[in-house]
């Protein structure tokens, strides 16, 4: 079999010893940013950028993907253990976690949290091991003009997904491309939005864009409602799970696990809506439905499952296709440029050591993950003493470095302060910053496919549906749009939303 | 009568079609061309115009649509104030002073946004963070930035 011994040539790069060590850093530093409130993966990955580009290409994709796993891990240990979920995604894990911890079984809910998140940690990477080289394979084929309408379908699918109103995710997205279209265009060589300043010739760095709206932005919005955190907790005792709890745990993982793969394909999706959904389904099919919000096991293991096999399976469209589906995905795709690698359906045959490396890395990460959380919670727990007023000045310390870091020049300081001042505004007028950087991102690819399709078809805009490829792809994107606009379905997608 | 019911949608609308105006203004030296052969200031006209129009349903939107009662968050202009100005700050003074004392500074300054912070608390993570960064970017990492530069005297150009 083929895939054994392309697993075997991942495994011989992820177990190298200093690959194994970065992977750990990852994961150590995954979980604690995890565990504290106000430093997600999108900033960290940002910062830790710059850093990365004396490393190994190997080494230093296979940290940055620990940090992103590792968040999951960590989000769900505070939300259990003190009602304050360090991630967005462990939102929902905190309803019923906190709830058994109260109960005194915290201890049950977090090996729960763990051993779910490794089941649905190993099964996306398995579904990630088999499924990518045959999407690659297709994605091979594709022209300029069905990899416009992919993207058209991507850009569509995460402001389905994204929350709140539509037309303002749709404002966010143009907002995005527009910015994207920023520095010298590709074909004719012409400066646009330059104004003469030279570093904005290669465009806006993404980088720096991204820690001013994710990394500082956010600490303008933790600073709005500063209180202190009194951290009150009871030692944990008795990880071990009983036989009842194993039988009542089982089918909400399955199906969490199933759930979040899918869900972190689409783009915009990823590991916050897949617990999101999860947990919402759970509360709906599970015999235990009366218990739900009073400590209920199922609601910790169906999203803990969801949120993990959402964060890994959504590497898949990055890796096959080159197109990120979340922003930390895109800063992925950042990193790979930076290591003189081209993202796209060519990295499976050209650098298989670094795409099946970093495969099996996610799996041996995982078992990391769940070595190093469960004996290591008290730490973890101490961590969170770290008062945020003394958190937040290192935060901007280092995004100021980062962002210096990029190209040794201050440029990249300003304009990272100039999105922080951005994302802040659009914050405050309730609009999602998420599709923003998605726009960003895909802005300058999507402009040149469309160009180079109209070009093959001299002008004729009919390419885009001659194509059966295409076609199917545009009419999965119109699908979609007008799910979300049926009124039926946009009212229970506002009730998964405030669930 | 029409009446704006959701304020802040109203803004965000307006302030979607500013932006659009902007980049059609900026952009309108650039050639437009047409579908078959696209100048550069195709697509960003484009999408410009499209953004006017999301920009308009967002404000038709804001007219009919109540928005939700959300008590008035008051604004803490203080420590904005901060955190906007620390990375300019560092900006501007990084190539002269050097990374330690810019990273000093900046952090006892910013720490204020705070309502909890205290001068010796701020001064202790300010030489830390110092410290830190100059150990780990100049010497592990060793990026091209001097942990002090020209305008401190005597230490000035030697790190």
């Amino acid at each position: 079999m083929d895939i054994f011994s392309d697993l075997w040539l991942g495994a011989t790069t992820a177990f190298q010893p200093i690959n194994l060590a970065y992977g750990f850093v990852g994961c150590l530093l995954g979980t604690a940013i995890g565990v504290l409130p106000g430093l997600g993966p999108t900033a960290t990955i940002a910062m830790l950028l710059p850093i990365t580009f004396g490393l190994q290409p190997e080494s230093a994709l296979i940290m940055l993907a620990g940090i992103f796993y590792g968040a999951q891990y960590g989000g769900s240990t505070t939300a259990i253990l003190i009602n304050l979920p360090g991630e967005s995604s462990s939102v929902v894990t905190a309803i019923d976690g906190y709830q058994m911890a109260r109960k005194g079984r915290a201890g049950p809910a977090l090996a729960t949290a763990a051993l779910g998140s490794f089941f649905a940690g190993t099964v996306a990477t398995v579904l990630l091991a088999v499924a990518a080289p045959p999407l690659a394979a297709v994605a091979l084929e594709f022209g300029p003009a069905e990899y416009f309408s992919l993207m058209i379908l991507g850009l569509v699918a995460s402001v389905a997904l994204a929350s709140g109103s539509l037309s303002k995710a749709f404002a966010m997205i143009v907002f995005g491309l527009l910015l994207g279209s920023i520095g010298t265009d590709v074909e004719s060589g012409t400066p646009r939005y330059v104004f003469d300043v030279p570093q904005l010739y290669d465009g806006l760095n993404f980088v720096a864009v991204s820690m001013g709206i994710f990394g500082i932005c956010e600490i303008l919005r933790n600073l709005e409602h500063e209180q202190e955190r009194s951290v009150g907790v009871k030692k944990v005792t008795g990880l071990m799970l009983n036989r009842d709890d194993f039988r009542r745990i089982r089918g909400p993982v399955l199906r969490g696990t199933a759930l979040g793969s899918l869900l972190g394909v689409l783009p915009g999706g990823g590991a916050m809506l897949a617990s999101f959904a999860a947990y919402a389904m759970e509360k709906r099919v599970s015999p235990n439905r009366a218990e739900f919000g009073k400590g209920a096991i199922e609601g910790v293991a169906a999203p803990e499952a969801a949120n993990n096999a959402g964060a890994q399976t959504s590497f898949i469209p990055m890796l096959t296709l080159g197109i990120p589906g979340n922003p930390v995905m895109a800063l992925m795709v950042g990193a790979m440029i930076l290591q003189g690698i081209t993202p796209g359906p060519n990295v499976i045959s050209d650098e298989p050591a670094l795409f099946w490396g970093m495969i099996v890395s996610m799996w041996s990460g995982n078992l990391m993950l769940v070595i190093l959380n469960l004996p290591l919670i008290g730490l973890w727990v101490r961590m969170l003493t770290i008062p945020y007023h003394l958190l937040f000045p290192a935060i901007i310390g280092f995004c100021c470095i980062g962002a210096y870091s990029i190209n040794n020049s201050v440029f990249d300081v300003f304009i990272m302060a100039g999105f922080s001042v951005i994302g802040f505004a659009l914050s405050k007028l309730r609009f999602e910053p998420a599709p923003l950087l998605l726009g960003f991102i895909l802005g300058p690819m999507l402009e040149e496919n469309l160009r180079r399709a109209m070009l093959i078809s001299q002008g004729d805009p009919t390419v885009f549906v001659r194509s059966p490829l295409s076609l199917a792809l545009l009419v999965a994107a119109m699908i979609v749009l007008a799910l979300v606009l049926a009124p039926s379905i946009s009212r229970k997608r506002d009730e998964a939303f405030t669930e | 009568m029409l009446q704006i019911r959701n304020g802040r949608d109203f803004i965000g609308g307006l302030g979607m079609i500013l932006v659009s105006l902007l980049f059609i203004w900026f952009g309108r030296d650039l050639e437009v061309g047409n579908s078959f052969q696209m100048g550069p200031g195709y697509f960003p006209t484009m999408l410009s115009l499209l953004l006017v129009a999301i920009g308009l349903i967002i404000i038709v939107q804001s007219l009919v649509v109540m928005g939700k009662d959300e008590p008035a968050e008051p604004a803490n202009w203080k420590a904005f104030g901060l955190v906007i100005l620390a990375p300019i700050f560092f900006g501007l003074a990084m190539p002269g002073l050097g990374l330690a004392p810019t990273m000093l500074a900046m952090i006892v300054a910013v720490s204020f946004a705070s309502k909890y912070a205290s001068w010796r608390r701020s001064v202790a993570l300010g030489l830390f963070m110092a410290v830190c960064s100059v150990v780990l970017f100049t010497r592990l990492l060793s990026l091209p930035v001097s942990a002090f530069a020209p305008w401190i005297p005597i230490l000035g150009g030697a790190g």
